[in-house]
């Protein structure tokens, strides 16, 4: 508890210029008191205050009345930006939190509402987020800490965050907690012969790849450096790589986990096997990663190719896609993304790479995507890897600032038919999608057999991504194109309906996924990202 | 011809993009304008919450009234605000006014957690928190104040704080339903000029709206005073007096309120524009 005194909202409306001297004149924290009586509104009053006074802290009666939590994050915020940091960071508690019980361990690392460090912790790259606590740890030990303060508020939102570039939007929350590891961000080469590199998992691609540059090394992430290494090396990792040199998950070596009771573990192909296999694609399920061990691929220049071609025919045009994709050499991986067709016509971004330095090459595997429309604007160049990932904008401490929430559905496209580009035509005249994505997959992914690890999705042509306005908008339109699917990739999918589930993981995955579960994590502690519910029975 | 007779008013509508907002009002107030104003758009990520601008403009300037300019209705809950505007109206001696409106961008609402109305509703919704307001306010009688409304309930709520002053509830209307609205539940219309569908030309016959809705109501036209906010203004100081008495003198318009955030502009107007135009409304009004 800061020292400080209590002042009443009553004597403040009486005479309110010597309310604000007395405040002044006491310094330290003021405790904003609110009497039976009613009084003076408390956050116009503190803000009030704050504006009369230097330098002294106010303490509010309790959470500031608005019509929503955005709202009240909003009034929060601004005071901020207009006074500096002047709320006593206690009297924002959220519900059910048990800030007291703070380990002094996290004395630091614990991010509450009112907290400077809070506006930058709270809301992820595409959501606005304000959970009731932020812990930041930044060892395992930590972690272990956080957790067990975690296992007190089970009945609270608890999210697990790296980079924060989540889709599905499971790292942050509303008056939850969440455990940030981005301060876990080593990235050290260990073994050259072996190309192994031990990262935590806080790192971005972007630093991740920038070390791995002066080796000729890269490893396969996906298409934006922004993104950080713990949720892609424990979800997949679908990116300009994977075609050649597999999914970031199969890049993984080892994982240093904390689990659900605090217990540190090392999972490998030598030990604790099953909890490896587990990891690589469920691994929110099972525990906080702290570090992983990877293996990079000797990569070298590269071609980057960002194409704009303009189509009056999506349909064929996705169609002729789809068979170049499919046809098109491991070295070569483009992805496919459009919007919804304007005047009769449809603006389609090709971008990818061709892991290749010969222009000749690069232009000879390129053509053929170029011609799937007419090309209206093309940037191709021969670059590094690590250059591709540094176009992503680095963050800092103010961290992300993303407000409300995406809505995306995902799935797995076995085999690009005509009746799907036709149906994936009618879902872009539907209104209901805004950003429409083909991932080019096979190669590389399909070498590793389906059972081999939690990312059971291992034949797809393409992962398939729709980002909408609306949950029931969207929905209805994707829903319609579900027979086309076999599964899903649970980074990009924000709907919550339970047999998303189903999706994420086939019934061999996840009754397997079901029974380590109860193993590893009996209470359920990790719950709110694709949630595998040990006690549910097959 | 109509005017209403009410004392002038000068003022700036001014961005609420943070610290920058609040060196325009001080500049205002220190220049002597009688008005500095907020737009308010929360969902806009660039801007402050303008509820909270206004209460850290009170505490750092000392003769200017205050409003928001308009304050959304659907993000501010019309208990919660009436306690904020009294309590800020205390704060400051009686320089908070309430500029309210309907909301608009539904979807930008409902993101931040508002409640999605369609114009209609938000009208209705409207003119259920005004007497809300209204009452809370009210602390002549203990009595609890209730409400059941479609869109607000308030169930035994304690009365105050009373206002310092009358707290002038002005509206931002445009629309025939609005307009009616204004002229029997506000004290003051507040829409921008350059949103008129006919510019200037439009007012007689939405003064008439007005005035009509209130004397239907039993009120005078007298009780709600015009204000209109201008984002750009063509020629200089001499022809804005001139065009302003006009509109004072033809339309009954009393509040000037200029946008576009700057220093000087608020300075040009509060020793140039201002004393002209008053000279010349008072020499025609004859005194």
């Amino acid at each position: 508890m800061t020292e400080g005194i209590a002042l009443d909202l009553a004597a403040a409306q009486a005479d309110p210029d010597g309310f604000a001297a007395l405040a002044e004149r006491a310094g330290g924290t003021v405790f904003l008191h609110e009497s039976d009586d009613g009084g003076l509104d408390p956050w116009t009053t503190a803000v009030w205050l704050a504006g009369r006074t230097e330098g002294v802290r106010i303490g509010l009666p309790g959470p500031v009345l608005t019509a929503s939590p955005e709202m009240r994050e909003k009034a929060y915020e601004s005071l901020e930006i207009l006074a500096g940091p002047r709320l006593a960071a206690q009297i924002q508690r959220r519900e059910g939190i048990d800030y007291d019980s703070i380990p002094a361990s996290l004395a630091d690392v614990a991010i509450a509402p009112g907290d400077p460090r809070y506006r930058g912790r709270k809301s992820t790259y595409m959501r606005g987020g304000s959970p009731g606590l932020v812990f930041r740890p930044r060892t395992p030990a930590e972690v272990a800490d956080a957790l067990a303060f975690a296992s007190r508020h089970r009945h609270l939102p608890f999210g697990v965050r790296s980079g924060g570039h989540g889709i599905s939007g499971r790292s942050t929350n509303d008056g939850g907690l969440v455990i940030d590891v981005g301060a876990m961000n080593d990235v050290q080469v260990i073994d050259e012969p072996r190309r192994l590199v031990r990262v935590g998992p806080g790192a971005t691609w972007k630093q991740v790849n920038a070390v791995l540059d002066k080796y000729d090394w890269a490893i396969s992430s996906g298409d934006y450096g922004g993104v950080g290494v713990g949720g892609l090396a424990t979800a997949g990792g679908i990116g300009l790589l994977s075609r050649e040199h597999g999914l970031t998950i199969d890049n993984v070596r080892a994982v240093e986990l904390v689990l659900a009771d605090g217990t540190e573990v090392r999972a490998s192909s030598d030990e604790n096997q099953d909890l490896f296999w587990a990891v690589r694609g469920a691994g929110a399920n099972f525990g906080v990663a702290t570090a992983f061990e990877l293996e990079a691929s000797p990569v070298g220049e590269v071609g980057w190719a960002q194409l704009t071609l303009v189509s009056p025919d999506l349909e064929q045009s996705l169609k002729q896609y789809g068979e170049v994709a499919r046809t098109a050499p491991r070295d070569t991986t483009v992805f496919f993304l459009t919007g919804p067709p304007r005047q009769g016509q449809s603006v389609v971004q090709m971008y990818g790479l061709v892991d290749s330095g010969d222009a000749d090459t690069i232009v000879e595997r390129l053509t053929p995507f170029a011609q799937t429309g007419l090309l209206a604007q093309q940037q191709v160049v021969v670059t590094r890897y690590a250059d591709v990932m540094a176009q992503a904008a680095d963050v800092g401490p103010g961290g992300h600032h993303g407000r409300g929430e995406p809505i995306a559905r995902s799935g797995f496209l076995p085999v690009l038919t005509d009746a799907f580009a036709r149906d994936a035509v009618e879902l872009l005249r539907s209104g209901e999608v805004f950003f429409f994505q083909l991932r080019h997959m096979g190669g590389a992914i399909a070498d590793t057999a389906s059972d081999a690890t939690a990312f059971a999705h291992r034949t797809p042509e393409f992962s398939v991504t729709a980002l909408g306005n609306s949950h029931e908008g969207l929905d209805r339109a994707w829903d319609r194109l579900s027979h086309h699917f076999d599964g899903l990739y649970l980074s990009f999918e924000t709907d919550l309906r339970p047999e998303r589930l189903n999706d994420a993981f086939p019934p061999a995955t996840l009754s397997r996924l079901r029974a380590l579960k109860r193993g590893y994590d009996p209470t359920n502690l990790f719950r709110d990202n694709f949630n595998i519910d040990p006690e549910v029975q097959k | 011809m109509t005017d209403y007779g009410h004392d002038l008013l000068f003022g700036t509508f001014v961005t609420p993009t943070g610290p920058e907002a609040v060196a325009l009002a001080v500049t205002a107030d220190r220049a002597g304008l009688d008005l500095v104003t907020f737009q308010d758009h929360p969902y806009q990520p660039s801007f402050v919450d303008t509820w909270t601008l206004m209460a850290y403009v009170a505490a750092k300037t000392d003769r200017i009234r205050i409003t928001g300019n308009v304050l959304n209705l659907p993000l501010r809950p019309p208990a919660v605000l009436a306690r904020a505007a009294a309590s800020l109206d205390i704060l400051s001696g009686g320089r908070i006014e309430l500029g309210l409106g309907s909301g608009g961008f539904p979807d930008a609402i409902a993101a931040m957690g508002g409640r999605r109305l369609t114009p209609g509703q938000g009208i209705e919704a409207l003119a259920e928190a005004i007497p809300i307001i209204r009452d809370l306010w009210d602390t002549t009688t203990r009595d609890r104040v209730n409400h059941q409304g479609t869109y607000y309930n308030v169930a035994g709520a304690k009365r105050g704080p009373s206002p310092a002053h009358d707290i002038g509830i002005w509206i931002g209307a445009y629309k025939p339903k609005m307009l009616a609205l204004t002229g029997r539940l506000g004290n003051g219309w507040l829409p921008s000029m350059d949103y008129l569908p006919k510019g200037a030309d439009s007012l007689p016959e939405m003064n008439a709206r007005i005035d009509d809705a209130a004397l239907a109501a039993g009120r005078a036209p007298t009780d709600i005073r015009r204000l209109l906010n201008f984002m750009r203004l063509d020629g200089g100081p001499a022809q804005w007096a001139e065009q302003f008495a006009d509109l004072t003198l033809t339309h009954g318009i009393s509040g000037f309120i200029l946008g576009g955030d700057d220093h000087k502009l608020a300075e040009t107007l509060a020793a140039e524009v201002a004393p002209a135009t008053r000279e010349m409304v008072a020499k025609e009004r004859g005194h």
